[in-house]
Order: C-alpha cells, then structure tokens, then sequence
C-alpha cells in the first residue's frame, strides 16, 4: 500500500522526460521562458510552433534557425543558434519533453527517427 | 490572564502594522558624508535617444521612479528572459504613470533607434512607459556600472558582450533602492513589492 502510494506520488510529479527537461532548462528556457511561452512575436510560443510534434524540430534544434524581421531598411536578427554540441540522445530527449509538455497530441520520438531526421536537414 | 495575553496579542499586532507602514526600501550603494550631510549613491548621467528618436536624460526621468536593464537586440544568450521579467513589471503597472521601464542597448553600433523602434513595436508593448534607449557605447559601459550591472565587450561570449541581467529599481532622485535577477523570475515579486512601496513612499509624501 506504501509503495503504491509513493510511486503514485511520484508519476504524479515528474514529468516522464526529466533528462529533457533538465536540458531544454540549461539550453532552450533562455529564450523559450520555463512555461514556452517565448518572447511575444520576437519569440512564437512553443504551443502554437509548426515544428511541434514534427521530427524536424531536430534540424532546428542542431543547426538553428537563420530568420530575420525586415521593415523598410531596418533588419532585425530573429536567429535561433544551433546546439551542435548536443548528441543525437539528448535531441531525442529534449524532443520528448517539449512535445510531451506543449502537443496535443503526443506521440514518443526514437533515437532513430531522430537519426533519420539529421541526415535529411537542409544545410 | 486571558485578557493580558489578548492584549499582548493586539500590541504584538500593532507594534508589527507600524513597523511595516513606516518600511522605507533601502538606499543601495555607497554612502558618504559630505560637509556633515549623507549623500547616497546616485546612477551616472546620461543622455540617450528613445526608440523614437526621443532625448531621454536624467532630468526627464526625474519625475519617475524607473527599472533599468542593460540588453542588446542581438543577443542570444539572457535577454529575453529579462526582458520578459521587465514585461511582467510593464504589466502590473500599466495603470501607474509613476513608473517607467528604461532598457539600455550596450550595442548601440547595431541597435540604432530604428532598430530599438523594430524591437519595441515586435514587443507589442505601450512605448510612452518603456523607454528603449540608445546612445554611446563607451558611455552606456561606464554607466552600467554606477547602475552595478557589470556589462562589457568580450568576443568569446555569445553576441560579443558580457553583461548581468540584473533589473534595477531607481528613485526619482537617481538612487538605487532595489533590484532583482532578471534571469530569475522567483526574484521578481519581491522588485513588484519593493516598487510599489516606493510609489506609496512618493504617494504619501505628497499628500
């Protein structure tokens, strides 16, 4: 009964992709803030991303995103830098959390599928 | 003896209530004596352009109480975590013309006002409170420093400058009365508290 009761206390307050959460707190919550609401337009929420639940948010988590805002002749970098340091299991992990965390409709992404994903990034 | 400790409960309760309504926010910084007067750490003077080209110095904030932060458009590394914090200050005191926001590019090469103004407008926040200012980058450096926010270049670091992401709380006579760690969203109720105590400070004061 103890045991049921604390293995209940514990499903209840993790997240089931602590590794990714760890690492989207040391990389990505700068900028995409703990609760992925972003940075108003400068940042789009996590939430309403086309990349979420999409196995390319790999290419952007490894090599970035080269974007800028333009009005008239004044340019505004809006980059986001690449995590070319991360290895393809900690992609995966962070994957797994935010799509855990911020999609409806959440299905899990392997090691593999990520694998598959890097070879085909636009460079 | 039931009456005394109700007594002491209420005088207890008192003594606790006046202490806090006379709780004045602390001035931050050195203090000196000069000729026989305490003279309390002031921020540096500056003269910068806002993201619409307007002149924002000392004097014209010398009607406000402000929070500084010292940012660059570019940068990727805390930034917009600070800057959210300073939305989450702009958001609760929208209504109190007694507060302004004042962020300080330490880039000004990149970020001109028309930049600042691209930055602003994207932030979709109400410009007459925020002031995104820009200036001389040498100046805008030794200026962090009187607001003790270490900022610098340094080509190893991401964006090219190193900077602390604290939020600075300044009175309407330039000193330094709280601050909180803008990469820190915990710290930031107590700034919220601090601000609002140096509002009814003002408030008060006048009445």
């Amino acid at each position: 009964m103890f045991m049921c009761f604390v293995v209940l206390l514990a499903s209840c307050n993790e997240s089931p992709y602590m590794q990714g959460k760890r690492l989207y707190a040391a990389n990505c919550a700068n900028c995409h803030m703990d609760d992925g609401s972003g940075l108003a337009s400068l940042i789009p929420p996590l939430k309403s991303s086309k990349l979420i639940g999409d196995v390319s948010m790999a290419c952007v988590i490894a090599y970035g995103i080269r974007d800028t805002i333009f009005r008239d002749s004044v340019f505004l970098p809006r980059e986001m830098p690449s995590f070319t340091r991360l290895s393809e299991t900690e992609v995966t992990n962070i994957i797994n959390y935010v799509n855990h965390t911020w999609h409806n409709d959440f299905k899990e992404t392997t090691i593999l599928d990520v694998e598959a994903a890097l070879k085909k990034c636009p460079k | 003896m039931k009456y005394k400790s109700l007594w002491l409960g209420c005088l207890a309760l008192m003594v606790l209530l006046s202490c806090r309504q006379n709780a004045e926010l602390p001035y931050l910084g050195q203090t000196t004596l000069q000729d026989g007067k305490t003279v309390h750490h002031k921020v540096g003077t500056f003269a910068c352009y806002s993201q619409d080209s307007q002149l924002v110095d000392n004097a014209v904030l010398s009607q406000h109480i402000y929070v500084a932060d010292f940012f660059f458009t570019s940068c990727p590394s805390i930034c917009p975590r600070v800057i959210k914090e300073m939305m989450k200050i702009n958001d609760r005191f929208k209504d109190e013309p007694m507060v302004k926001l004042v962020s300080f590019t330490i880039d000004p090469k990149r970020d001109d006002v028309a930049r600042l103004k691209l930055y602003a407008d994207n932030l979709g926040i109400d410009q007459s409170k925020w002031y995104f200012l820009t200036g001389d980058k040498d100046a805008v450096l030794d200026l962090a420093n009187t607001f003790f926010v270490p900022a610098f270049e340094d080509k190893d670091a991401p964006g090219g400058f190193d900077h602390s992401g604290k939020i600075i709380l300044v009175d309407k006579e330039g000193h330094v009365r709280s601050f909180s760690e803008g990469t820190d969203p915990e710290t930031t109720p107590k700034l919220l508290d601090d601000i609002q105590t140096l509002v009814d400070t003002y408030k008060k004061a006048t009445k």
